[in-house]
């Protein structure tokens, strides 16, 4: 198979699961445990590294922007950098990517030692759609735990960046004024467009590491494959999705 | 870990992220949405500038509510930006608003002012008076002018220092000067030279006054006598100063003299005697004009005295009766 069936033939499996799990949307209230236990996994188990990440991200943002706006005196403008930065791009796609390695490896692993370990082929024996019971309740979460997490990713870089701001000695600026000059700058539709990034990102990642997951052939060997597959396309796709929904939204 | 306390954690992570949502929501768009009270008011621009909704209105720097709303007027021909204000601010009708900047990079608020306090106040809806400010285009191009004018002058100036090539500039012209006046400057300068030496040496009147003690200390105290002949003079013309003003008030022989109009006229009278009386004496007339003018009074008095020299000798030994007798021969 060459690359380019292969990726026309997993777009196509994708957007075939896709219809599939929408179509069991009725069946979700039923499969409420499953749901809660997906948000679970998803939302509440990333949020300590999303919560580090994002600190970090902001802090280096008003570090790096400090020092290179002092140059042409425009370091109070920090706050408005660093807050529409990670809004509208660096809170998402950090989150995104995030849950990429932290979810979308699980997903695809699993999924793919059950489809290795022939699981799949059981539950579909037994008339239990994989689509119904693994990839519903999987996107269902994101859709609902992505927002939670990007807008964590944004206020807790907002903050990196305001302490980082204080205390270093080269910028200076209080919180007042590095949060007044945001405030100024930004609107709501900055940090919703982050928020509609994010929720397109998780939805995307879950759906492809799903696939990748279900679509994997072979032996044990094959799960690594699968794993490791399943991140580099999910991160392919976050940037490229970035570009067009970044262009879409503006 | 079961399900419930799974529920539980997700259930409280998805409030949560709702609330920062929320509170982002709020913060960033300061609450429009909950806090649509107040009224609005309408101000018409030329240009609303850099302008834009959520933008401060502000009353003598205090904010009193924001821009809803920015558009074009129907009518097309002017800029609109709609102003929600804070319920409990009045605006009076003659108030009127102005783009204001707040910072150099796009930072606007409207600002209006208070108004008089007679004026009635604008209801809701209603179009406010608006002022227009200079934006920081126009002050840059009014600076590209000023800078234009400067450079003209500053090329005039620098023309008529160095010359426009057919005219000599200044500077030629010193120079022209220098050149033509070279010997007659050497000749001043040495004799300056010359004359400072001198001085410095201690010849000559200056040369002493600068470098003798004697001649200083001699200069201090003619100037000192100067000042006391000055200090007595000015004694003399207060004193004279008291008189005039004591004659000036009539007192004294003089004051009454040149004021007292009766003393005048007795002056007047005396004067008219004495000369009547002269005039009579130069005639000859009454006795002491006779005993003036004629000399028979004289020549008999002569002869008395001659008679009375006689008697006095011829008085010798005799006896005071006898001396009696013969004065009164001798005399009669």
């Amino acid at each position: 198979m060459n690359p380019l069936t292969a990726i026309l033939e997993g777009i196509g499996s994708t957007l075939q699961l896709l219809v599939s799990a929408a179509g069991y949307t009725p069946t979700l209230w039923r499969q409420r445990a499953r749901f809660i236990e997906q948000c679970y996994l998803i939302g509440y188990t990333t949020l300590p590294i999303v919560a580090i990440l994002s600190f970090f991200i902001g802090s280096v943002l008003a570090l790096q922007a400090g020092y290179s706006m002092s140059n042409f005196g425009a370091k109070q403008f920090i706050g408005s950098l660093v807050g529409l930065s990670m809004a509208r791009e660096l809170g998402p796609v950090m989150a995104a990517i995030l849950l990429t390695g932290r979810v979308g490896s699980a997903i695809a692993a699993e999924l793919a030692s059950m489809k290795v370990y022939q699981e799949i082929d059981a539950l579909e024996t037994m008339n239990i759609p994989p689509a119904k019971v693994l990839v519903l309740p999987r996107l269902a979460a994101v859709l609902v735990m992505m927002p939670v997490l990007a807008i964590i990713a944004d206020l807790v870089g907002w903050f990196g960046g305001a302490i980082v701001s204080k205390y270093t000695q080269s910028i200076a600026i209080e919180p007042e004024a590095y949060f007044s000059v945001l405030r100024r700058f930004m609107v709501f539709e900055d940090v919703l467009n982050g928020l509609i990034k994010a929720e397109v990102f998780g939805f995307a990642i879950v759906l492809v590491c799903c696939n990748i997951g279900l679509n994997t052939r072979g032996g044990p060997r094959e799960i690594g494959a699968a794993v490791t597959r399943a991140v580099v396309v999910s991160l392919i796709l976050i940037l490229v999705l970035d570009y067009f929904v970044t262009k879409a939204l503006m | 870990m079961n399900n419930a306390q799974h529920t539980a954690r997700v259930g409280l992570f998805f409030l949560l992220g709702l609330a920062l949502i929320w509170v982002t929501f709020e913060t960033l768009s300061d609450g429009k949405i909950f806090k649509d009270r107040g009224y609005t008011l309408v101000a018409g621009f030329e240009s609303l500038k850099e302008l834009k909704q959520g933008d401060e209105v502000r009353m003598a720097g205090v904010k009193i509510g924001s821009v809803e709303q920015t558009n074009l007027a129907p009518s097309g021909r002017r800029a609109e930006a709609v102003l929600r204000i804070d319920p409990k601010i009045t605006i009076k009708s003659d108030a009127t608003a102005a783009i204001v900047m707040a910072g150099l990079i796009g930072t606007n608020y409207v600002g209006i002012d208070l108004g008089s306090t007679t004026a009635a106040a604008l209801k809701d809806g209603a179009e406010i008076q608006t002022r227009v400010t200079p934006d920081i285009n126009a002050i840059m191009s009014e600076l590209g002018n000023l800078g234009k004018k400067l450079e003209g002058a500053l090329g005039s100036i620098t023309g008529a220092v160095n010359g426009d090539g057919k005219t000599p500039g200044l500077f030629q012209k010193l120079d022209k000067i220098v050149t033509d006046n070279s010997e007659k400057i050497t000749a001043t300068m040495a004799n300056l030279q010359e004359v400072t030496a001198k001085l410095n040496q201690g010849e000559g009147t200056l040369g002493r006054l600068i470098n003798d003690p004697k001649m200083h200390d001699e200069l201090i105290a003619s100037v000192r006598e100067i000042k006391s002949v000055a200090t007595d003079a000015r004694t003399f013309v207060a004193n004279a100063q008291a008189i005039i003003d004591h004659v000036k008030l009539g007192q004294g022989a003089l004051g009454a003299l040149v004021f007292d109009e009766k003393t005048a006229t007795d002056l007047k009278s005396s004067v008219a005697n004495l000369r009547a009386v002269s005039d009579q004496l130069a005639k000859g007339e009454g006795t002491l004009g006779k005993l003036l003018h004629d000399d028979s009074i004289l020549r008999d008095a002569q002869a008395v005295l001659k008679k009375a020299n006689t008697a006095i000798d011829s008085l010798g030994d005799s006896g005071p009766i006898s001396a009696l007798g013969a004065v009164a021969n001798s005399l009669f």
